[in-house]
């Protein structure tokens, strides 16, 4: 079952995948600030923020409280928030989405735990296909070295430890961040995710990840005036008392 | 014994292939008696030596909060409450009623996963997404269904608690007229009672009569149901082969050397 068709939005919708330690959220940042500094209306969504919901999963987190299941049901609620009050209404108002983060997420996470497959793309029908989807792709020991690089603490659903491969929580992330990586290996190909190799280098990734999203601008709405910093200009403001988010324009979560 | 079914996929974890408890869910339209006969029924069991559990919507610990909130809030689209009140459901089901169908007692539901998916139709959710969301759910061993008209449920819900916001699909039906949004709601509600009541094999109970009426209907259902239960073995003990077994577990084992499966 695929997900719900996007061709009667004016806007575009694009998210990047990736296991932990792939550098999607640093590209998907740099593309953020160069569709802004072309004028373009953009709205940003990461995984698991919804308002209503982020307290939820979090008490769950907390408590160790969530299974398989209730993990998967959650996230599907936080997903369903954003798509339905953040993500459509700007699709529909002929913005550009971008997503850190999708329900392919979902589909590789929570099968890792055991649910089912099938069922997780069932549940995930109400998400609206891309119009471009990434996938950082990047062997496992080069995004193992860049997280676990300086030891940091591993929360305990994010090491894989209520799946219960492994007592030490280093050894525990590794085992689940491969299993992910399997999993992720099968969706890039159902989904025809767009593969991006994320072992080469920064600029020459977000050059790339410019070259594939730039035929798709076309006919979006644009700023004329070029943004917000060319209107202060012609205003002769600086924007001193801005908030850092509204002038730079990049994402605030 | 109680198998462990579901209606589509199995949750993962879930080891069991049976339980010595029972699954009771009494099912009905808001207003319609069911927290009365719920009462009763624990109070009948307990007195005929069952040990009971009592569990309802938004009871969870993980999610029933998160739901009044957002409900307060009246900023949630049907997909995403649907998707909280599975959340509240599935934790229920894997905290509550699985661990109590394990001890051995009678788990009695107020409200299964039926009342969510006719709500969520009405709203407009696809019945076919709805069902298959909630395919985890466990089979109860019986679902009653409390049937009324909406003739014999006004006086009820009038002389109870009054019009429910929600209950009168106050936050999709058009207008300000409580009365009429009541009427027009519970007229597109039933019948979805009645569909899923047909699909899921319901045991309907005519609940236009009075309390007592009602009750021994239900107690007749359940009587066949738990009839059999206090003669059932104690089952194995499950243990970890690592583990020695302690006391309890011994204890709790079966007099002969039957091997465990």
């Amino acid at each position: 079952m695929g997900l719900r068709r996007n061709d009667r939005f004016p806007g575009r919708l694009f998210i990047v995948e990736g296991i932990d330690g792939s550098g999607k959220s640093t590209q998907l940042d740099l593309l953020h600030k160069w569709l802004v500094s072309l004028g373009y209306l953009v709205v940003f969504s990461e995984w698991n923020s919804s308002p209503i919901v982020k307290s939820t999963t979090s008490r769950g987190k907390k408590r160790r409280s969530l299974t398989p299941m209730t993990f998967s049901l959650i996230h599907a609620a936080d997903f369903a928030s954003r798509i339905n009050a953040q993500i459509i209404p700007a699709l529909e108002a002929g913005a550009i989405v971008l997503a850190d983060r999708y329900a392919y997420t979902a589909f590789a996470r929570d099968a890792v735990r055991g649910v089912s497959r099938d069922w997780l793309r069932r549940l995930y029908s109400f998400a609206v296909k891309p119009h471009i989807a990434f996938y950082f792709d990047v062997p496992l020991d080069e995004s193992l070295r860049r997280i676990l690089t300086g030891r940091p603490e591993l929360k305990y659903y994010e090491a894989g430890l209520d799946l219960a491969l492994s007592d030490d929580p280093y050894e525990s992330f590794r085992l689940f961040q491969g299993k992910i990586h399997d999993e992720y290996d099968q969706i890039v190909r159902e989904f025809n995710l767009v593969s991006i190799d994320a072992t080469e280098n920064l600029i020459r990734q977000q050059q790339l990840v410019r070259e594939i999203v730039t035929p798709h601008l076309n006919g979006l709405m644009r700023d004329g005036n070029g943004g917000l910093q060319t209107a202060l200009q012609e205003a002769n403001l600086k924007g001193r008392y801005l908030s850092r988010g509204a002038q730079q324009g990049g994402p605030t979560g | 014994m109680t198998q462990l079914r579901y209606y589509g996929d199995p949750p993962p974890g879930i080891t069991d292939e049976s339980l010595p408890g029972r699954l009771v869910v009494v099912e009905g339209t808001d207003g319609v008696g069911r927290s009365t006969q719920i009462a009763l029924l624990k109070e009948w069991l307990e007195a005929s030596g069952y040990a009971v559990l009592n569990t309802g919507l938004r009871r969870s610990s993980l999610a029933g909060r998160g739901i009044e909130r957002a409900k307060l809030g009246h900023t949630l689209d049907p997909i995403t409450l649907n998707l909280f009140y599975a959340t509240d459901f599935c934790d229920r089901m894997e905290h509550v009623i699985i661990p109590g169908l394990r001890a051995g007692m009678v788990v009695l539901t107020d409200r299964y996963v039926f009342s969510i998916i006719a709500r969520a139709v009405v709203r407009g959710v696809n019945q076919r997404w709805i069902e298959d969301v909630f395919g985890f759910a466990l089979v109860p061993d019986i679902i009653f269904y409390l049937d009324i008209d909406v003739d014999h449920l006004l006086p009820r819900v009038l002389s109870s608690s009054g019009f429910d916001y929600w209950e009168s699909g106050q936050d999709f039906l058009r207008g300000h007229d409580v009365y009429k949004n009541f009427i027009r709601y519970q007229s597109r509600l039933l019948p979805q009672f009645q569909r899923l009541a047909e699909k899921h094999d319901f045991k309907v109970i005519d609940a236009r009569r009075g309390v007592l009426d009602i009750f021994a209907d239900l107690q007749t259902g359940i009587s066949d149901i738990v009839a059999g239960m206090m003669n059932e073995e104690p089952p194995a003990a499950i243990h970890d082969e690592d583990e020695p077994l302690s006391m309890s577990e011994i204890m709790a084992r079966p007099a002969s050397n039957t091997p465990m499966n």
